[in-house]
């Protein structure tokens, strides 16, 4: 699901404007907030971020200083408690997106999950939509090693 | 004034002009099988319905049906969330069933949450958002769900006539934009005469669940249906991994056809048993075999059929009590081949005796055998068994739905035979503990006899409706070959259908079968 989510993320990195200047992975929450407050209300995808946060945090520890306001975004993440550099806020947006989608997974299932990341994403290729192409030549490498 | 007069002048004549102008109102498939028939056809498009009931009753599942099977990318399906099933369980709950479609979502249905709206504002910026988000997409169908939730906070501060006003903006604006469409809603049947809601709807699908000692049982109803004929009365349905599927009372039988004027005679495969009856059994009758356990019923039943295959006519037994296997290998043992016909699809044999079995499904699962094989006999073995499979709620119907079922199906020419367990009375021959002769064309009744220190078995032709039968009480056994009737009897008896009878003549003939030396 990480090679899923950091897929996403540059894909997003590569058409958005801004990319450069925050961190990546709240432009894809961002770029999702809108779909999803319209499938489920604004309540329901600040339900699904948060739980998306308890269960990044205990991977990622200073996550714990990010806030879901009432619309459904995060917040703090750009000025955590203690400084933070920036390939592990990379990171950290991965392993948060990683989470949403597989949240995502486990109630709707891979195909619907797909589709909404499709309608968001139009543009994406259809064999980055596949969860389980990371996983496949991590697999590889694996074995290799 | 000129323009008028030309108006006037163009009229044409009365029958004409009125059948020009009648309005031909399209229908929608339901997705849902046996409603449409229910519906009078389907449902009409661009119609304000709608879906009523308690909680768990198959409100949500019904409008699913009804949008996955009608939304296509040209004519989409927008569906308005609010407060009750969020969409993300929606979305994981129903696509369990066999109708979801993945691939309509997005493109051809589209889920939108009206719950922020609704829970901070008035319904004037409902009724704004439904507008916006409808000019935008387009639908062909528009579902709120839940529209209780929807009125419920404005109830508390709007008043009566601002309520009735929405409800009928709403209605204005749907229907103008060519949409059909459903509200699905929790309500009781106390709300129907002050909510306005029921006055201003064109369709209310009332579904209800009934629990009823163990058993739960789930009807509908269409209260109301503008423009067209929809079956009244309430109709069994079940939810299964294919949604809805509904039973109407009439059991899809309204348009079938009646059989012709001449019929025939049909053999039950015993030629004795065929005498009595005047020629065989009339194609088409119902035959009542009424008789207690292990007086031979089934094994009558079993060579009815057999009888039929032999003359190229495909058959179904469905079974209450006995396993079809068992059934198989019994009449095999009579020298009857029921395998073979059931691999070539000529017999099917159902077992019927899941929970909770209504009367109007088991009898659709028999009316679809018939219609698999294309039947021309059907044995139900037995109505005391079809009776007990049911669930407590529907024995009431159930001589009704026979009722309905048997006509129905003779009617277009099936012939059927039915068995029914009676106890022997020994001052009497009841035919069955329940009225259900009146059923029947034709009454066979078997039972025991005491005589000269045996139990033996006797028949007796009760009623023939299409004609004259032999009124003599004959004696049979059941051999390896099945029923066999026994020829007159020289000596003579009387009070044989008392159980115990008298010799009125001599002695002359052997027992049938030989009784143990002393």
């Amino acid at each position: 699901m990480r090679d899923f989510a950091a897929r996403l993320i540059a894909h997003e990195s590569g058409i958005s404007s801004d990319a450069g200047n925050g961190v990546p992975a709240f432009f894809v929450f961002e770029k999702l907030r809108p779909h999803m407050a319209t499938l489920m209300g604004n309540g329901g995808y600040r339900a699904l971020l948060m739980r998306t946060l308890a269960l990044s945090v205990g991977e990622v520890p200073f996550l714990s200083s990010v806030r879901v306001s009432v619309e459904g975004t995060m917040e703090g993440l750009d000025h955590p408690d203690s400084p933070v550099d920036r390939a592990a806020l990379l990171d950290a947006g991965v392993i948060l997106l990683a989470h949403l989608i597989a949240l995502l997974v486990a109630f709707i299932g891979e195909r619907l999950t797909l589709q909404i990341v499709h309608e968001v994403w139009p543009k994406l290729a259809a064999k980055q939509l596949n969860f389980s192409i990371g996983d496949k030549e991590n697999e590889k490498t694996k074995r290799r090693r | 004034m000129k323009k008028q007069n030309a108006a006037v002048n163009r009229k044409a004549p009365a029958s004409a002009a009125s059948e020009s102008a009648k309005v031909r109102i399209r229908q929608l498939p339901s997705g849902v099988r046996g409603l449409d028939e229910i519906l009078g056809g389907g449902i009409p498009e661009f119609s304000f319905n709608v879906i009523a009931g308690t909680p768990g009753c198959g409100k949500t599942t019904l409008a699913h049906q009804i949008v996955f099977t009608n939304a296509t990318r040209a004519k989409p399906a927008l569906y308005f969330t609010v407060l009750g099933e969020p969409a993300m369980k929606m979305l994981r709950y129903q696509q369990q069933y066999s109708f979801f479609d993945e691939s309509k979502l997005g493109r051809a249905i589209r889920f939108v949450n009206l719950a922020d709206i609704v829970m901070d504002q008035d319904l004037n910026a409902v009724l704004e958002e439904i507008i916006r988000q409808v000019t935008t997409i387009n639908p062909a169908i528009v579902v709120v769900d839940s529209f209780r939730t929807v009125v419920r906070k404005a109830m508390n501060s709007a008043s009566e006539l601002e309520m009735q006003s929405f409800i009928q903006r709403l209605s204005q604006f749907l229907t103008g934009w060519e949409a059909t469409t459903f509200l699905v809603g929790e309500y009781v049947e106390d709300e129907i005469r002050d909510n306005p809601l029921f006055t201003i709807a064109d369709g209310l699908f009332w579904v209800w669940q009934v629990t009823e000692r163990n058993s739960v049982v789930r009807k509908m109803q269409i209260m109301k249906l503008r423009g067209q004929a929809s079956v009244p009365g309430l109709h069994t349905i079940r939810i299964s991994d294919d949604g809805l599927q509904a039973f109407s009372r009439t059991l899809g039988m309204t348009g079938r056809k009646t059989k012709a004027g001449r019929r025939r005679r049909l053999s039950m495969g015993i030629p004795e048993l065929d005498k009595m009856m005047g020629g065989g059994i009339l194609e088409g009758d119902s035959l009542l075999v009424a008789g207690p356990s292990g007086t031979g019923k089934s094994a009558l039943a079993t060579q009815f059929i057999a009888e039929g295959l032999r003359q190229g006519e495909a058959a179904v037994v469905a079974l209450f009590e006995e396993r079809p296997d068992g059934y198989t290998t019994r009449a095999g043992n009579f020298g009857l081949d029921l395998k073979k016909p059931q691999d070539t699809g000529k017999l099917e044999v159902l077992y019927l005796r899941p929970l909770d079995l209504s009367v109007d499904e088991t009898m659709q699962a028999i009316l679809d055998a018939i219609e698999r094989v294309g039947a021309k006999r059907l044995v139900i073995d037995s109505l005391v068994g079809f009776e007990m499979a049911l669930a407590p709620g529907f024995r009431a119907d159930f001589r009704e739905s026979l009722y309905r079922m048997i006509g129905a199906l003779t009617r277009a020419g099936v012939t059927i035979l039915s068995t029914v367990e009676v106890e022997d009375s020994f001052n009497a021959m009841p035919f069955s503990h329940y009225a259900i002769s009146f059923l029947t064309d034709d009454i066979l009744r078997m039972r025991y006899v005491e005589i000269d220190g045996q139990l033996r078995k006797i028949m007796v032709v009760i009623k023939m409706r299409g004609g004259n039968h032999s009124k003599d009480i004959r004696e049979y056994i059941i051999t390896d070959k099945g029923v066999v009737v026994i020829g007159p009897r020289q000596t003579d008896y009387t009070g044989l259908t008392t159980g115990i009878p008298t010799r009125v003549g001599r002695r002359e003939e052997p027992a049938p079968e030989p009784r143990e030396k002393k």
